[in-house]
């Protein structure tokens, strides 16, 4: 079976779907890595894997969540582990498959849709890569619209549904299916030790769901946001607009929330550090900017633990988890990474503010700033921005 | 001059560069004879052609001629051009991992058919994961079947397995199998030894390295031949990318690391001539400018993919900021205020077009002679600096303001954005053009040094005869001692300088680089040692 029936067999109109083609996923990558909050990995993997896929005739549809039926089952495809190993050893196609393959036999029932974890370089082009070879549309949701570090932290489990079973995969076929019931974070430190077995990373099938439960806990339209964010961009490059600003604007009309243009400067200080979170297998640390042009004199300092996570701008907190921080370079509305970031490196640091689902009390717990270890209660971005 | 290098040899250095070849005869810092020649279609053509000047100018004892070198654009034309490229057998060691995204994807359809196509490309069973376990074992049966497909159809073989710059016992063990099946005429190019982790850059690298042996290897017998045949009995070396040398039969093997030998060498060139051995270096040509930034004398590493003839590498690159600012640049303008320099520029026909040479277009090469600073004819250059001052004088003088203030801010954007502190800086400028633009009063600049000889600061620096080196690792310092894992490091980076030319005893190490990975539990990083090395036992 293919996509194509899928769309069929659900009675899909034209209007209800969209076909991904070479520029839809470098423009959907783009946009995602920007709302990756300074994580998510290197796109280049993910975006090879999928013009591979469009190159062979694999059709990739993005399907509107609300057209979906109810009944039907989907998951989440991800790569879970190191960045820097998947660099090395991009996947075996057919290693998704193969996930997918157990976790239709677990739960005996068969899979006919996808739905992408996280807005992020790696996992966002991974998505629609896996969905193209599997023969399966992409549901335009995902659990987070932003990336973060850990399996647990969506909008998902702060709504009900839960990780388990998720199916972790290597390359040589080794299956291992990880069920802890209700304990997300159990599955989450169980499939970290598992990547590590494997070598490093591992290929996960992870939350199944109901289309009913997609839609009443995911991000709905997370993927259209990523799109027209990297739209936004990549028009503005190629019109010689000021990319900031085309990003901020598409957020306006498609989510109909108000960023923030916080600080503009250039790294001056990176400190990273092991520190005592070494078994959780984070990059921990703090980078400190200085303001240039307007911003001249300022000085903002952005703690991470892969993605940014809490922003001060001359010792005023400004911004803090679930809250997205995106830093760009100023030219070409390209992302700064936390992987990547180096001395010198200048850009604008726009603040977003989380989606609702990913500000609910529960979500709060999960992964506001007390999570991360900050002694301090979650303020919403537009009340700490209030006066910008 | 820099304490630290104290060469008395006869020297010889070349810059091949786009417009002209540059060349220089040195003894110790002193500069004996320079010349610049126009860059034949034939690049080793104007090399000979260049030397032969030197040697009529300077009238040396040829014997005393203790090395010739040279940064050069040979092999970098070769794969642009798609122009005498080597048959390529591809193999990857990786499957079952790696498959999703084949060897050659995203290269230009033009390129893969003049390297052989993709019927010479083979994903084998093996390649390691980081902690030194094989992800399968090798599949060496497959390797000499594919060597039966390949046979008499490839020049070389470009290798590339899982992790190799960890664990290179799968690469090493293929290459003695292709030599068994092959033979040793067919050229083989590791992986290892190319480039550091993320696979598909390196394997690019890996490729286009084996792509260009012939043409590296040609060009360095016609050079020896040509040095041979005037008498010259010596060595001869070749500018590598971070502006250091290695000897020519080393560079045989690695012709990709001479991609970007020309600005590399400028840097080092700068260095040698200013004594500076931290700043920015500022190399002012004829339609751009090349900023870099120097740390302990050679150019910070770029740690962006580079691209060459299409294709993406993770050679190491200096970080380089090129602006569209040259002596030939025209400045735009309307009713007497300037909108923009540039990006396009005369060129070589500034001698004709530029308004201080009479004629119709506005250059900043002519803003540098009206406001004074452009004042003496260089002896490298044939024609005089301005030849029509009345068209000079006629330029309003709000238009040369305009001008001049547009160029100072461009330049000091442009080494604002190279430097990493806040303080000033002292910048060298070098280059045919760096008289053409300000050097009084910039911001974020300490003091601009203008050495001697700064037209011909490629060359000079080829001349500069230090071995450049490095290597990596990857440990978890859970399990192993930070400073063994150092020191095994620094040991690899010491003996790849002396597979270069170095002598050991000279190898001094120029910075270690520690990495941490992220998203993965332990204290796991990657090291990385650069070495530098001399080619002369030191002298008193």
């Amino acid at each position: 079976m293919g996509v194509w029936d899928v769309i069929r067999k659900w009675s899909l109109k034209e209007s209800d779907y969209q076909i991904i083609d070479h520029q839809a996923i470098r423009e959907i990558t783009l946009g995602a890595s920007i709302l990756a909050t300074g994580g998510g990995g290197d796109p280049e993997i993910g975006l090879l894997w999928t013009y591979k896929v469009l190159n062979e005739g694999k059709p990739i549809i993005m399907v509107d969540p609300m057209k979906i039926p109810d009944d039907v089952l989907v998951a989440s495809m991800a790569c879970l582990g190191a960045a820097l190993v998947l660099t090395e050893k991009p996947p075996n196609e057919n290693v998704l498959n193969n996930a997918i393959a157990k976790l239709e036999a677990y739960l005996g029932s068969q899979l006919q849709a996808t739905i992408p974890i996280e807005c992020g370089g790696v996992n966002s082009p991974v998505a629609y890569a896996a969905a193209g070879e599997l023969g399966v549309p992409v549901i335009d949701v995902d659990g987070m619209n932003r990336a973060f570090p850990e399996l647990q932290m969506t909008s998902w489990v702060t709504h009900g549904v839960h990780a388990s079973p998720t199916v972790s995969a290597d390359d040589r076929g080794n299956i291992t299916v990880v069920d802890t019931g209700q304990d997300d974070l159990l599955a989450e430190t169980i499939c970290r030790r598992v990547a590590m077995a494997y070598g490093g990373i591992s290929w996960i099938a992870t939350y199944p769901m109901r289309g009913k439960q997609v839609k009443e806990t995911s991000i709905l339209y997370s993927q259209s946001i990523a799109w027209a964010v990297g739209k936004a961009v990549w028009e503005a490059r190629t019109k010689h607009l000021d990319p900031v600003m085309q990003a901020m604007q598409s957020l306006k009309e498609k989510r109909n929330v108000n960023s923030f243009r916080a600080f503009k400067g250039k790294i001056v200080d990176i400190h990273r550090e092991f520190g005592g979170e070494t078994a959780k297998g984070f990059t921990l640390g703090k980078i400190t900017m200085e303001g240039i042009d307007e911003y001249k004199g300022s000085i903002a300092t952005l703690d991470f633990q892969n993605e940014w996570l809490n922003l001060l701008i001359d010792g005023r907190v400004r911004c803090m988890p679930p809250d997205l921080i995106a830093i760009l370079d100023s030219e070409t509305g390209e992302p700064i990474r936390t992987d990547i970031m180096k001395y010198g490196y200048r850009g604008t640091t726009i603040l977003i503010p989380a989606h609702e689902r990913m500000r609910t009390e529960r979500g709060i717990q999960i992964f506001g700033p007390r999570h991360f270890g900050y002694d301090l209660d979650y303020q919403p971005v537009e009340e700490l921005c209030a006066d910008l | 001059m820099d304490s630290k290098i104290k060469i008395n040899q006869l020297r010889v250095g070349f810059d091949v560069g786009g417009t002209f070849t540059d060349g220089v005869l040195v003894s110790g810092t002193e500069v004996l004879a320079k010349t610049k020649v126009l860059t034949a279609t034939d690049v080793t053509g104007g090399i000979i052609a260049a030397l032969d000047q030197l040697l009529a100018i300077s009238k040396v004892n040829k014997e005393q001629i203790s090395m010739v070198s040279l940064g050069t654009t040979h092999t970098t034309n070769a794969i642009i051009e798609r122009r005498n490229l080597n048959k390529v057998g591809i193999f990857r060691l990786g499957a079952p991992a790696t498959t999703a995204i084949p060897p050659l994807t995203g290269w230009p359809d033009d390129l893969i058919e003049v390297i052989g196509g993709k019927e010479n490309v083979f994903i084998v069973r093996g390649g390691s994961e980081y902690d030194g376990r094989d992800i399968v074992p090798l599949d060496e049966k497959a390797i000499r079947e594919a060597c039966q497909h390949i046979k008499g159809k490839v020049d070389a073989v470009a290798i590339t397995g899982v992790f190799s710059p960890i664990i290179p016992d799968h690469e090493e063990r293929t290459a003695q199998i292709v030599k068994e099946e092959l033979g040793e005429d067919v050229h083989i190019t590791l992986s290892n030894r190319i480039a550091s982790i993320s696979i598909l850059e390196r394997e690019n690298s890996t490729i286009l390295n084996a792509s260009v042996i012939n043409v590296m290897r040609r060009a360095v017998n016609s050079l020896k031949k040509a040095v041979t045949d005037r008498g010259i009995n010596t060595r001869l070396f070749i500018v590598q990318n971070d502006g250091s040398i290695m000897a020519a039969d080393y560079a045989v093997d690695y012709p990709i690391f001479t991609m970007a030998s020309g600005p590399a060498a400028s840097v080092r060139g700068a260095v040698f001539l200013s004594g500076i051995e931290n700043g920015v270096v500022v190399d002012i040509g004829g339609t751009s400018t090349d900023v870099g930034y120097i740390v302990k004398g050679f150019p910070r590493e770029s740690s962006i993919t580079v691209t060459i003839g299409g294709v993406k590498t993770n050679i190491r690159c200096p970080d380089l900021l090129s602006i569209a600012l040259g002596g030939g640049t025209i400045i735009k303008h309307k009713n007497n205020h300037v909108y923009a320099l540039g990006p396009e520029s005369v060129g070589y026909n500034l001698v004709r077009l530029a308004k201080s040479f009479g004629g119709p277009i506005l250059t900043a090469h002519d803003i540098g002679v009206a406001v004074g600073r452009l004042r003496e004819k260089l002896e490298v250059f044939n024609t005089d600096y301005v030849v029509d001052r009345q068209k000079i004088r006629d330029l309003p003088s709000d238009l040369v303001k305009g001008a001049e203030a547009l160029i100072k801010e461009t330049l000091e954007t442009a080494i604002d954005k190279m430097k990493t502190t806040a303080e000033a800086v002292p910048a060298i400028f070098v280059g045919g053009g760096a008289l053409v633009v300000p050097r009084e009063g910039l911001h974020g600049v300490s003091e601009v040094i203008l050495p001697k000889h700064f037209e011909v600061g490629g060359a000079i620096g080829a001349t500069i005869a230090e071995i450049g080196a490095y290597a990596e690792g990857v440990f978890d310092l859970e399990k192993e001692d930070r400073q063994d894992s150092i020191n095994w490091t620094v040991e690899q980076a010491k003996d790849n300088a002396v597979l270069a030319g170095a002598i050991r005893s000279t190898v001094e190490v120029i910075d270690i680089e520690e990495i941490p990975f992220t998203y993965m539990p332990g204290k796991r990083e990657k090291i990385r040692v650069r070495v530098k090395g001399k080619i002369f036992q030191e002298e008193n």
